[in-house]
């Protein structure tokens, strides 16, 4: 699933609000709240449907000022356990678009 | 990635600690109307429309919310359900991402709306019962057959996983069907909490204080083992998220602050959440009927980081107050501003009803004869009087004719 070409989406049922670089979303169904640090609330932030995991780590990696490679690991790293809590769903692939 | 259940945990107290300390509105209660389908004797609200925000102004008053950090969001009244456009006011909230509860008597719901409410995002219901005996819950309300309309409402809430809560003010009315509560509660699987806070109407008036327990009336509800194991439940404000650690419990108390980030707080009020009435002034709580301003004069943001009336409100600390501070049971005390405003006249000061709690509280947990700072004041200022009494009256007993 968690293929560098992959774009994400938001899960549209959250609860979610940036307060002073920290990211606090809550999962409706479960009432579990979730804490993102500042690394994760910058991922959160640019996922927005149109963005894969590639794109993102290039945006970490401008702005923390890391190698790419180590950007694209954390970012994939985050994506997959943010997947992993239903936090965040693939955009389903549209007929004839690769990824 | 930290993740936790939403209550008094690390995260919700990290939360609570930054919003307090960068002043962000996280918690945020709407009431979106006063109108109500019922006539609850105890109710602090008139039941007329003096101007209600329109649809677009409450959406406004959103977007700005959602822009100061506001995360929970409380739709109460009045009732919500009046509110033609109340599905348009949530699906803007759930555009904008807020956590919403709703407060509601449940009369109006439906099958139909429950699934719009689970459209949009709705997590929790907070409903109003005052008896499981229909007599006695529709006396308070004053509609005939309310109790089994909003009983019936519940399974249809539950069948949309949204989580659903009992609140039970106990007034005189109803002061011996608490246990019915608790066991209907208990029956349905869900929460509840027993609320002895009846206050005066918003405009001070002192109409539904007639209808408040008496503190040696409440003495059984303070005294029942079953509710011995139970612990505050923090403010309105912030028990958006609270309830999932607490579900098999309830509370003879609602506005008690448990998160150590409130430190020497008197309560959250102006420091991380509000109020905002149906005409859109915005008050520091429910409970604190000083207006700080008015969202149709300034955008939510000035007034709440620039009003000098939360600014002087956010200056108060326990430790500043001139009575409580030195109380040897305040731990036993729910104190809460408003009330001390618009019951005793001092957002300051100590009022007796809070003190006679405190006491009864105490008394319970073993202490032996406890007695408020208030009224250890006042004892020792009628000794005072008293024995100077005295002193006059040998004095004028041994004047020489």
């Amino acid at each position: 699933m968690n293929t560098p070409s992959v774009l994400w989406q938001k899960n549209p049922a959250l609860a979610w609000r940036e307060i002073d670089e920290a990211t606090v979303i809550i999962s409706p169904n479960d009432s579990v709240m979730h804490e993102l640090n500042d690394t994760g609330s910058f991922l959160w932030k640019n996922i927005d449907g149109h963005r894969s995991a590639t794109d993102l780590a290039s945006l970490l990696a401008d702005s923390y000022e890391v190698t790419s490679d180590v950007a694209l690991a954390d970012t994939q790293s985050l994506l997959e356990e943010m997947f992993s809590r239903k936090l965040l769903m693939p955009v389903p692939a549209t007929d004839g678009e690769s990824r | 990635m930290t993740t936790t259940a939403t209550g008094p945990t690390p995260v919700m107290d990290r939360l609570i600690a930054r919003t307090v300390h960068k002043r962000r509105p996280l918690s945020v209660h709407f009431d979106l109307t006063y109108r109500c389908n019922e006539r609850c004797v105890h109710c602090y609200l008139d039941h007329d429309d003096h101007g209600e925000l329109t649809t677009a102004e409450c959406i406004a008053v959103m977007e700005d919310l959602a822009r100061a950090g506001t995360l929970f969001l409380t739709f109460s009244g009045g009732e919500i359900f009046l509110r033609p456009d109340l599905f348009e006011i949530l699906a803007a909230a759930r555009r904008l991402h807020f956590d919403i509860s709703l407060k509601t008597n449940a009369l109006l719901v439906t099958k139909e709306r429950v699934a719009r409410l689970r459209e949009f995002g709705v997590r929790r219901v907070q409903i109003s019962v005052y008896s499981d005996i229909p007599e006695v819950h529709d006396a308070i309300t004053k509609v005939s057959g309310s109790l089994g309309r909003t009983l019936a409402a519940i399974p249809l809430l539950l069948e949309q996983d949204l989580q659903v809560k009992l609140a039970c003010p106990l007034m005189k009315e109803n002061l011996l069907a608490y246990r019915g509560v608790m066991a209907l509660a208990e029956k349905l699987g869900i929460p509840y909490v027993l609320d002895l806070t009846i206050t005066p109407m918003m405009d001070g008036s002192a109409g539904p204080l007639a209808h408040r327990a008496s503190v040696s009336s409440l003495l059984p509800v303070l005294h029942d083992s079953a509710l011995h194991g139970c612990k505050p439940q923090p403010n309105a404000g912030v028990d958006g998220a609270v309830e999932r650690s607490l579900a098999s419990l309830g509370s003879t108390v609602s506005s008690g602050i448990e998160s150590s980030a409130y430190e020497d707080l008197p309560c959250s009020a102006g420091h991380n959440s509000c109020y905002i009435s149906p005409y859109g002034d915005v008050f520091p709580c429910v409970q604190l009927p000083q207006a700080a301003g008015n969202v149709r004069r300034e955008r939510f943001s000035d007034i709440w980081y620039h009003a000098p009336e939360l600014e002087r409100l956010r200056g108060i600390r326990e430790s500043h107050l001139p009575v409580c501070s030195r109380c040897e049971i305040r731990s036993y005390c729910e104190r809460c501003p408003g009330l001390a405003l618009m019951e005793g006249g001092d957002l300051l000061g100590a009022y007796e009803r809070a003190c006679e709690l405190a006491e009864q509280k105490a008394r319970l947990a073993g202490v032996f004869n406890p007695v408020s700072a208030l009224h250890k004041g006042r004892t020792a200022a009628a000794s005072y009087a008293t024995s100077g009494g005295e002193i006059a009256s040998l004095v004028a007993d041994s004047s020489p004719n």
